[in-house]
Order: C-alpha cells, then structure tokens, then sequence
C-alpha cells in the first residue's frame, strides 16, 4: 500500500496565482512608469552621501521611498481583496480551486480611502516583518553579525519597502498566497518582478565588495542597496512585460 | 491535513514484506535456482566493482600526470655553476699587488680571525628593538642587541635583515651561506635536506683550513655533511617543534665552555643554531608568555657569550627568518621575511659614517640589509674569497670605519663583490647560453665605478671620489640581482602546458562520465579495454621515439604517451558506444546552480581578491544553496516533506553561518577580518573555553546523527552500537585528549611525561579504533534494520509444516544503503575530529550535520541525480577546509599536528597525519558522497552503483575544475607581484586536494562499496 507514495517524484505544489495587472486608469498607466524613474533619482541623488555616510543617508532616505511606494501603490496597483474575501484555502483540494487572488483585468478602483488604509497596513507589514527577516537573510549570508547592526538592517529595510511592500498590498496576507510567495512561484508582473530583481540585484551587489580597488563605493552596504536598486528596476520592466505570466522553474 | 500525509510517514517507518516473505519461502523450498541467480549476480556486481575502481584509478593517474607537467614547468629552477672562488685569484686588483694569502686575507685584509655565528631561528627585527606602546609578549624581552648597538656603536650594529622567501630554514641556511637566490622546486626538500653543491662560505672556510664546530638544528648537517669537527659537534632534531627545550640546552650547554680562553684554540668559527623561539612561535604563536621567556632566554646567554668574547672574535646574531602572527613561517609576508641581524666585536671597527644613523631602525623598513648581503660580508672580515655564487653586497657599517668614514675602504670591498658577482655573471650567461646584453644596464654602473675608484686613486683628496665609487658599485650589486632574479623565474611554457592540456581532457572525460546521460556505468569495461590498448601502444611508442631520438626524458615521454593514448582510447570508446552520445550539459535550474557555483568560483581565481576572500564567498554560494533548497522545498505538496525539507535547509543555512564564525585570517584579509580559531590573533594555542567544543560535541553529535537515522527506524542493530556507543565514546577520548593537550601546554600539571605519553596513547588508540577496527566492523556489519515477525495464529496447531507468519515488518528498510554507510562515514568523523583543533572539531562536527542535511534536502527534492549534491559536498569541504583553521597558504599548515599521535617525526606516519588534519573536511565529503545516490533508496535499485559512481564523479569533476582553474590561472599569472603570496600556493593547494580526493575516493567511498552491498544483498538479494 505504501509503495506507490515512496517510489512516486514527490508532488509539488500547483500555483494558482495569476499575474498582477496596473489599474485601467490613465494615471496609473502614465505614473507605472514615473515611479520607477522617480525611484532611480532618488537614489541617484542619494548615492554620494551614501557613500560618505551609510547609515544617516539610508535612514533620511527611507521616508522619501516609503512615501513613493505608497503613492505607487495606491495610483497604479490594485490592492488584495483581503483575507476575509480569500477562499477556503484547504490546500488539500489544490486541483479543484479556480480562485484567483488577483484577477487579470482588475475593475476600476473604488474608493481612494479602501486604497490608502491597505497601503499603510503594508508598510506597517514589510516594515515589521520583511524587513527584519531579510536583515537576518543578509546574516546568514554573510553580513557582519556583530558590527554594522544599523547598516544591516538599513540595507533589508530599503531592500523590503522596494520589493515586499507591494507584494504585501496586491497580495495581502493570504496564506496560501505566501506559501505560493515563499515557494517562489507566483508568475511574473511588475510587483513579482521587483522583488527578484531586488534580491538578485543584491546577490550580486555583493560581488565588487572583496575587489582590492580601494573605492569608498566598495564598503557595505553600498554595493548590496545599488544592486538592490538597479535589480529591482531592470526586473520590474522585464516582469512587467519580457517575462510576464512565467513562473520560476527548478526542476 | 491531507489524509495521504499519513501515508508518506508510516512508509518510512517499515515495509510491509509478508507477500513477497511467503511467496519466496513457498519458491525456495521448491528450487535452488534463485541461489544461482543470485550468485551470478554476486561475481557481477564484484567485477564491476573493481573495473570501476579501474577507471578512477585512471583518473587519478591522468590528475597526476598532469599536475606532475604543469608543475615541472612552473616550479622555477636554477643553474647551479660549479666553480669555486680562489684564495689567490682576486676578481679586480684595485692596484693591490700583496700576494693574496689566507694568513693576512685572501682579497681584503682580514679583520677577524674567529668568528661565532649565532641563529636564533625565527628571530623577527621587532623583537630586538625596544617598544614603547602597549608591548606584546615578544617585545622588550631581547634588549641586548639594542642597547649594545646603541651604547657602542663601535662595537655593535643592528639591522633588519630581509630574507628571501620561502622562509622555511633549509632555503634559509642556503642563502645565507651561498649568497644567492632560493628557487622555489627546493622549498619542497624541507623535511629531507640535500648537501649543498655550490661554493659556499662554509666550504671555502673548509678549504682554508678553518676548525669548524656546529651546535643545534641538524638540518645543517644534511647540507654541509662532514664539514664539522666531529668531536667539539653536536646536533639536535630540528623538527621536534612541540619541544622548546633539547636543542636550545643542547647549544648553550656546548657553547659556553668553548668560549673559554682555554679552548680558544679548538676552535675557528663556531655556529650555533638555537630553534627555541621558532619552536614556542610554532607552538603557542609570538604573544605568548613562553615566547617571552625564550627570547628573555637568549638575551641571558647572548649577554654571557659577550662577555666571554675575546678581541678577535666576531660574534654575528641573527634570525633566519621571521615568524607570521601565529608564529609560523614559509611563506614571504612582511613578518615572514623581517629578520634581524646584530654583529658584535669588542675591537671597535664598526661605524656609520656612511649615512649617520646610530641607532637601530625602529621598524624593519628602514635601512634593511638583504640575507645574502651577510656572505661577502663574512667571507670579506674573515679574510675569505667571496664564493663564486653571491649576489649581495658587502654591509656598509661593517667597513666604513668607527671615525671619519672610510669611503675607499667601503669602495674596495664592494668593488671586490661586484667583480665577482660580474664574474659570475658572464659565466651564467655563458652557461645558460644567454646574451651578455642583458647585464648591459648594470655594466655601466660597475665602469663608472672604477672610473671614480681610479680618480679617487691619483687625486690626493678622493673621499667624495670613494664615495661616488661606493655607490655605483651598490648600484650594479642591487640591479644585476634584479635582472638574475627576473632570470630566474624562468617557466618551461610547453611543459606547462602540457600539463594544462592533460588536465583539460582529463576534465572532459571526468565531466562527459559523470554527467552525460549516455554514459552509463556497465560501459566502463568498454573504456578499460580501448583505454588500455591506446594507452600501452602510445606509451611505447613515445618511449621509443623519444629515447632513439633524444636520448633523454624517457619517464616523461612515457608518461605523456600514457595520458595521451589513454584520453584518446576514451574517446575512441565515447563514439562508437551505441547509444547517441549526449553532452554533459545541466537540465534542469538545479543543474545550472551547480555549474554556475563551481564556474564563477573557478573564474574567481584569477582575482587576487576573490582568491584571498575564498572563505566568505563560500558562505555566501552555500548559503545560497540552501535558501533555494528551502524555496524549494516550500514547494511540496505534502506537509511531512514540505516541513522535512524546510527544516533541514534552515538548518544547514543556520550551521552554515554558525561554522563561518570560525576564522583564521589570512595576512592579506587585514585588518577586515578577526581569527577566533585560536585564543587570539598571534596565538596558535585554543583558548581554554573552546575545550568545551568537543566536549559538547561527544555530547550532542550522536544524539543529532540519531534523529536522522530514527526518521526511518533506522536506528537499529549496528547504529545502536556505533552511535550510541562507539561515536560517543570516540567524540569523548577526543576531547580528554585536547584538555590534556592543553594541560601540557599551560602547565596545569607537573608531571610533563606522563602527560604527554598518555597523550599520544590515547591518540593512537582513538586512530585505531576509529580506522582500523571501524573499517573491519564495517565490512562484517548488518544492515541497520529490524525485521518484526509477527507468527501466525495457528503456529501451535501443527509443528509439522513451518506456518505462515501473520506478518513480516521491516524496520528501517527505507534507508537500507544510506544508514549502513554512514557508519563508515563515522569512524572517519572520529578519526578527523582528534586531529582537529578543539574549533576545528567543532567546524567538522558541524560538517557532519551539514552532510545529513543535505542529504534529506537531496531527498525530499529528489535531486538523488542531479549534480548538486556532490557539488555542494564539494564546497562544503572547500568551505570547512577554512573553518578548519586553514588557508591557501604554506604557513597555516598546521605542522603541530604530525605530534598528536606521535613523539618524533616517523615516516610515512607524520606527513599523514598533516594530510588528514588539512584535507580533514575535504575528506570527509569525500567519504560522505555514495551517500547523494544511496540516501533512502529501496535495497534493489537498479543501476545504483552506477549511480554511485557519477555522484563521486560529479564531485571529482568540482575539484578537478577548481584545480585547472587554479593550474591555468597561476600558469598565466606567472609575472604577477601576488605569484608566490597568492596564486601559487592556491594552485599547489588546489593540486594536493585533487590528488587527496582522488586517492580517497577510490580506496574508500568506491572501495567500501563492496562490502555495504554485499551486506545489503545478503538479507534482500542481489540486484
């Protein structure tokens, strides 16, 4: 009786979330493509005193990003329906379920209130949650355990409010959706798309640091947040539209 | 919770065999032919077996060939001239026209008529001068050669004296008598020392008669092998470097008397060589308080034989080289290589004039003298030739004169070395066939000098003229060595490459094995056969091409037309297999993890940075392996594996990062590193808080390594006795021994010899038990698994017919192959965790979990085919190797170890033991990697040998790319200022591990293989 589930590839999870899509408005369609670019000068304007001062530069610049993200949020995104509107998750009948969290063609938004409130519940999130977790991930990868404490946390902070934030707002804090999320296997769109770009972008942010140029630009994190920052930027158009509705595939 | 969660749980826990179990009884009793087929399966699988031990065996074969080409090629060597200097035949007469006689001085008036010629092994500049910050232990405990420098500068002078590297004292003592460079292929004669060939001051003192006595290292012995008055001679091991105390005693005990007037005339020249401070640097690291007494030590007897000294005898004190911050050496860092250099004599020739410094310089940068510049300088004040070989000058402050300085005194010796430094260049160049126009730029230099010698000659005021002279010669002594050194670091390329070439298709053939689908482990017989063929036709037929018309390098010829035919009958084989040859190219996104991980390492050897920061950046490539492990296994359907999975990648994330803690830093990682491996920086002890490492290691390793074996009920029969019993046990006397070893090294008790025997008893009985014992209890052991016979209800009723069993349950059968042949992976862990530091035992005790993480992580993915798994072994093993206290460099070896089982150097033993303390990580994976294809698969796999082999393969193929990455960069960074700091020793460390692992992987995890399916086949029958 047993043999079958031994012997048998172990089965893996089927995803059913679908890719995200901007609001049907004209302003979300013109700001999708300011925000980035708004991003990217903020950081470029950043970029000399984060290179003189880390820590004081990453921290003043954190309302700024937040500001932006929640604006790009609350124009352009169309935000989770809630929990309470998630479907049963018995993940024992993943077949069956047709649910879609995010549908394809989103209605247009209501009200601007209904948007800002989840908005600032995934600031609170990414901010209480993600961006611990990720400090901890820089850790584990290799970041100072006992020095550069603000630094660390700094540098998943930003990394959080770039790439989670808005993953916390069209997705919400469904369950099975996080599983899917912590699974990697969401398709990509735009919001998908930043998140891997964030963090592949700081993957390789770390590969100049050992480098024996002597720049100031090599010390930590600046390498991690700029690759964070250009990741989330390239990954983001490519999500958006190169390889939208693809999935991540290991096997 | 999914009902088939229950399933996937209850399977792991037994098998159910009652069907097959009744159905086999009914079949044996009817006939034997189950036994036939059985047994031809048996010889099968045993000649398989040894074909495929066969086919690594090549492998390795093709490895060493090919490291042996690149090698001969890369290893820079030297012409050595024969001739000797003459008493009588000055290079230049500088109008000098007195017979030159060995009474008054062969080429220079002699100023000396005896000399005593101290070693302090290991002597850095900053131990003798004063320090006036926060002192370490080493400082301001040898003040003798300063205060006498500075007090009467007539009589005493101290410089920092800059050894050429390799810092190992056998090339040392070679420069230091020759006078010229070390070449790199001697480095590897240290522990057999060979007679010194060249002219050399020893020899030429020798030849003029001198009375020469010898006290301490005997390594001069091996160089200079009868040059010594046999009776007034006494020689000490040199490298018994867990005793301080012999040689030093020895030397001091021998000097002293013949330092009496009475004996003056016993004796000419007398050098002693004292280890002790060498040895406690070796031992316990220089900022130690038993260093501090051992140069306090020195200072007492120095102070001693000054005032013993009389008028005529010169009295030299030096260090042969330096000691890095641990106290170890070999290497060319700044501390390596910063010696000091102290001449006394109480007739008051010494001077400064020449630059007006009278004190010693506070730093080893300033006004530095070069090793080699001591044998002009000796030969020169003992009225010698200068031997034929030197390259170095003669040192100013020896010959400028206690007063006004004397320029045309300076100007004549330096004009004398450069003669003959000229004279043997031009027979260099004669010897080697080069053209004279390469010392073109210094020739002028050495003209200029005699034009201002002879101005200086007939003009009545010719000190500036002197002067002037002084300098050009200095000018033509210091640019001819740069020119024979940039000589001298002359490659063999078509050698090299060669090598490189053999270790490519070596590569391609490692590679299209392990991974190419087509490949298959029943065609090695295929290859065996073309293999040999090719290989024995080409070998002859090189051999005889290359003798009939060469007439030389026979052996090498052979072995080329070994490789060579062997690659091509591989090839040979490859195409004309049957199936379609598919290339070896990853499938799938965990393949493409593998490449890119073993590529981006491999190309990041070409950085001098990526190559010193190898430790951080495998943190980094695991860590990220495990994080995609854990995305992964986020997604699983089912709960059990999900949660399986999940667990054991945050495990080996966590561990990972936890081992990193432990950090011996190279001198380039300053200062953004920290060493913890030893109780402090310039320590090589462990403090006392990490003996509790392998205390709770025997505590909780066991305990952990039991859980992986109970998820399958496999903790059964053998795993009871070896877990439970003997792993404890062995974790246990591994960790008396360190709390004995470090009773030892900070006096804790009073009774030294009883401690240091039960010491080395207890270590030998541990490498015993642990290898010798645990291999033969591997090869008779059960499997680990229980069988649960449950008898059927009506066994009482008849007696007659055996009744049929209710049911038959076999415990721990999921895991049949993975849980016997960890047992073997066990005694290993015993055996490396001794030779450990206490943090190093902890490194490869996480090592161990880390392997058993993996391994579900493997499973529960189902990667047991894919070349993750041996990959990421392999940078497992690369990364402990650094968590093992460890470096790419020759002086983090760990020499201390050969001890731990032994008293005394013994070979084959100690080297071994080295071995296994250096590779120890590397070699466990090694062990551990049968285990990627045979972790939880069903007893009758088929092919699983096969399967068993790729996975060796695939991690043999890791290596063997880092090694030709490391060949080929080291190969093609032959010029670069880093050569000998950072890509040579990568790449004779890359080499050595490729060789370790090959060897390890045929006798051991190819080899056990045998007997573990032969057990398993005993109770489930043979595939």
């Amino acid at each position: 009786m047993a043999e079958t589930t031994t012997e048998a590839k172990p089965r893996k999870l089927l995803p059913i979330s679908q890719p995200i899509s901007v609001l049907p408005t004209d302003v979300a369609r013109i700001y999708t493509h300011i925000h980035p670019i708004l991003i990217l000068s903020l950081y470029y304007l950043c970029f000399p005193s984060l290179v003189a001062d880390p820590v004081t530069t990453l921290k003043q610049a954190l309302a700024p990003l937040a500001h932006l993200q929640i604006t790009y949020c609350v124009v352009c995104l169309p935000p989770s329906k809630g929990s309470s509107t998630s479907p049963s998750t018995s993940s024992a009948t993943p077949k069956k379920k047709k649910v879609t969290f995010a549908k394809p063609i989103a209605k247009p938004p209501a009200s601007l209130k209904s948007r800002i409130i989840p908005a600032v519940f995934s600031l609170f999130l990414s901010l209480s949650l993600s961006a611990p977790l990720l400090t901890v991930i820089l850790i584990l990868f290799g970041a100072p355990l006992t020095t550069h404490f603000w630094h660390n946390l700094l540098c998943a902070t930003h990394i959080s409010l770039l790439g989670v934030l808005p993953l916390f707002y069209v997705h919400g804090v469904d369950a099975r959706m996080w599983r899917e999320i912590s699974g990697a296997c969401l398709p990509f769109d735009e919001v998908w798309g930043g998140l891997v770009g964030s963090i592949l972008g700081a993957w390789l942010g770390a590969v100049p640091i050992p480098l024996d140029w002597d720049r100031e630009w090599q010390k930590w994190p600046v390498t991690i947040v700029t690759g964070a920052y250009i990741g989330w930027f390239v990954f983001r158009y490519a999500g958006g539209y190169l390889l939208r509705g693809k999935r991540i595939e290991f096997d | 919770m999914e009902p088939s969660n229950g399933l996937a749980a209850g399977s792991l826990a037994f098998k159910d065999v009652t069907v097959q179990y009744n159905s086999a009884k009914e079949r044996v009793s009817q006939d034997g032919e189950i036994q036939d087929i059985n047994m031809r399966k048996e010889i099968q699988f045993k000649a398989s077996h040894v074909l495929l031990m066969g086919f690594f065996l090549w492998i390795f074969l093709l490895h060493a060939i090919g490291i042996y080409f690149f090698t001969k090629g890369f290893l820079l060597t030297r012409l050595v001239l024969d001739r000797k200097s003459e008493c009588a035949a000055r290079p230049t007469e500088l109008g000098n026209s007195t017979p030159a006689t060995f009474a008054d001085g062969c080429w220079h008036p002699k100023t000396f008529d005896k000399a005593v010629i101290i070693i302090i092994d290991a002597l850095r500049y900053d131990f003798t001068v004063p320090f006036s910050g926060e002192p370490h232990h080493f400082h301001n405990a040898l003040t003798v050669l300063d205060e006498t420098a500075r007090q009467t500068p007539e009589n005493a002078f101290l410089l920092p004296f800059i050894a050429d590297p390799p810092t190992t004292t056998l090339q040392r003592l070679k420069g230091l008598t020759t006078g010229t460079l070390p070449t790199f292929i001697d480095a590897g004669s240290n522990f057999a020392g060979t007679a010194i060939e060249e002219d050399n001051l020893v020899a030429q003192l020798r030849h003029a008669g001198k009375t020469l006595v010898h006290l301490g290292d005997d390594t001069w012995h091996s160089l200079f092998p009868g040059y010594f008055d046999a009776d007034l001679t006494h020689a000490y091991d040199s490298f018994n470097v867990w005793d301080l105390y012999t040689v030093d005693n020895g030397v001091t005990e021998h000097l002293l008397p013949l330092l009496k007037p009475v004996n003056a005339s016993k004796w000419d020249v007398i050098f002693g060589h004292y280890l002790g401070v060498d040895h406690a640097g070796h031992r316990y690291g220089p900022d130690h308080a038993t260093t501090n007494a051992k140069l306090r030590e020195m200072d007492n007897v120095l102070r001693e034989v000054i005032a013993m000294l009389d008028k005529n005898t010169l009295l030299v004190v030096m260090g042969d080289h330096g000691m890095d911050v641990k106290g170890d050496h070999g290497g060319e860092s700044d501390d390596e290589i910063e010696a000091a250099l102290w001449m006394f004599s109480k007739k008051g020739i010494f001077g400064r004039g020449h630059n007006g410094f009278i004190a010693p310089p506070a730093t080893a940068k300033e006004r530095p003298v070069s090793q080699i510049d001591l044998v002009p300088t000796l030969s020169l004040l003992l009225g010698m030739p200068i031997p034929f070989n030197n390259l170095g000058a003669p040192i100013a402050e020896a010959f400028v004169g206690s007063g006004e300085p004397d320029w045309q005194n300076l100007a004549s010796v330096n004009a004398l070395a450069a003669a003959q430094i000229s004279k043997y260049q031009k027979e260099y160049c004669l010897a080697r066939g080069l053209d004279d126009s390469v010392f073109s730029l210094p020739q002028a230099f050495l003209k200029s000098g005699f034009q201002y010698w002879q101005d200086g000659v007939q003009s009545n005021e010719g000190s500036g003229l002197f002067a002037s002279a002084y300098e050009s010669f200095s000018r033509y002594q210091e640019e001819t060595l740069q020119i024979c050194r940039s000589l001298w670091a002359r490659f063999d390329i078509p050698s090299m490459l060669q090598g490189i070439a053999i270790l490519s298709c070596a590569l391609a053939v490692l590679g299209s094995y392990a991974r190419s689908r087509s490949m298959d482990a029943e065609l090695v017989p295929v290859y065996l056969a073309q293999m040999t063929i090719y290989a024995v036709i080409s070998t002859a037929s090189f051999a005889i091409v290359t003798f009939g018309i060469f007439g030389n390098g026979i052996i090498d010829a052979a072995l080329l037309g070994f490789a060579t035919g062997g690659i091509f009958g591989f090839t040979y084989a490859s195409v004309n297999i049957p199936q379609s040859f598919a290339l070896p190219f990853p499938r799938s996104f965990w393949g493409w993890l593998a490449v890119v991980l073993t590529l981006s390492q491999s190309i990041g050897f070409a950085s001098n940075s990526y190559t010193i920061w190898e430790d951080e950046i495998l943190l980094c490539f695991l860590s990220t392996f495990a994080s995609v492990a854990f995305i992964s296994s986020m997604r699983q359907e089912f709960f059990v594996e999900r949660v399986l999975g999940m667990f054991q990648a945050g495990i080996f994330l966590v561990l990972n990062r936890f081992a990193s803690l432990s950090r011996l830093c190279r001198e380039e990682q300053m200062p953004y590193c920290r060493s913890t491996y030893y109780a402090s920086s310039t320590s090589s002890t462990s403090a006392p808080w990490q003996l509790l490492i392998p205390i709770v290691l025997a505590t909780l390793l066991p305990a952990i390594i039991k859980t992986y074996y109970q998820g399958t009920r496999s903790y059964q029969g053998a795993a009871t006795l070896w877990i439970g019993f003997a792993a404890r046990l062995g974790l246990l006397a591994s960790a008396v021994y360190w709390v004995l070893d470090a009773a030892d090294d900070n006096d804790w008790i009073a009774k030294k010899g009883v401690l240091q025997t039960s010491k080395v008893v207890l270590a030998r009985l541990l490498l015993g038990v642990a290898l010798v014992v645990g291999t033969t209890t591997f090869v008779w052991s059960n499997p680990c698994i229980s069988i649960e016979v449950t008898p059927g209800l009506d066994a009482s009723a008849d007696r007659e017919v055996t009744p049929k069993p209710k049911s038959v349950k076999v415990f721990g059968y999921a895991n049949v192959h993975g849980t016997r042949y960890f047992l073997l992976v066990i005694n290993w862990l015993m055996a490396l965790v001794l030779l450990q530091k206490p943090m190093g035992a902890g490194a490869i005790g996480i090592l161990t979990i880390q392997i058993l993480a993996l391994l579900e992580i493997i499973d529960t993915n189902n990667l047991s085919q894919s070349a993750i798994g041996p990959v990421i072994l392999g940078l497992l093993g690369s990364f402990h190797f650094f968590k093992t206290g460890h470096q790419a460099t020759l002086s983090s070896i760990q020499w201390e170890s050969a001890f731990i089982a032994l008293k005394t150097i013994r070979y084959p033993w100690s080297p071994l033991l080295v071995v296994l303390n250096t590779y120890g990580a590397q070699i466990l994976t090694t062990v551990a990697v049968p285990l990627i294809a045979l972790w939880k698969q069903p007893p009758k796999k088929p092919r699983l040998l096969g399967d068993v082999a790729k996975a060796l393969a695939t991690l043999l193929l890791y290596y063997a790319t880092i090694n030709l990455a490391t060949t080929m960069w080291a190969g093609w960074l032959r010029r670069h200022l880093m050569l000998y700091r950072i890509f040579s020793p990568r790449f004779m460390t890359g080499a050595v591990v490729l060789l370790v692992v090959d060897l390890i992987g045929i006798s051991v995890s190819i080899g056990s293989l045998r007997w573990n399916f032969a057990s398993i086949a005993e109770v489930f029958g043979w595939n």
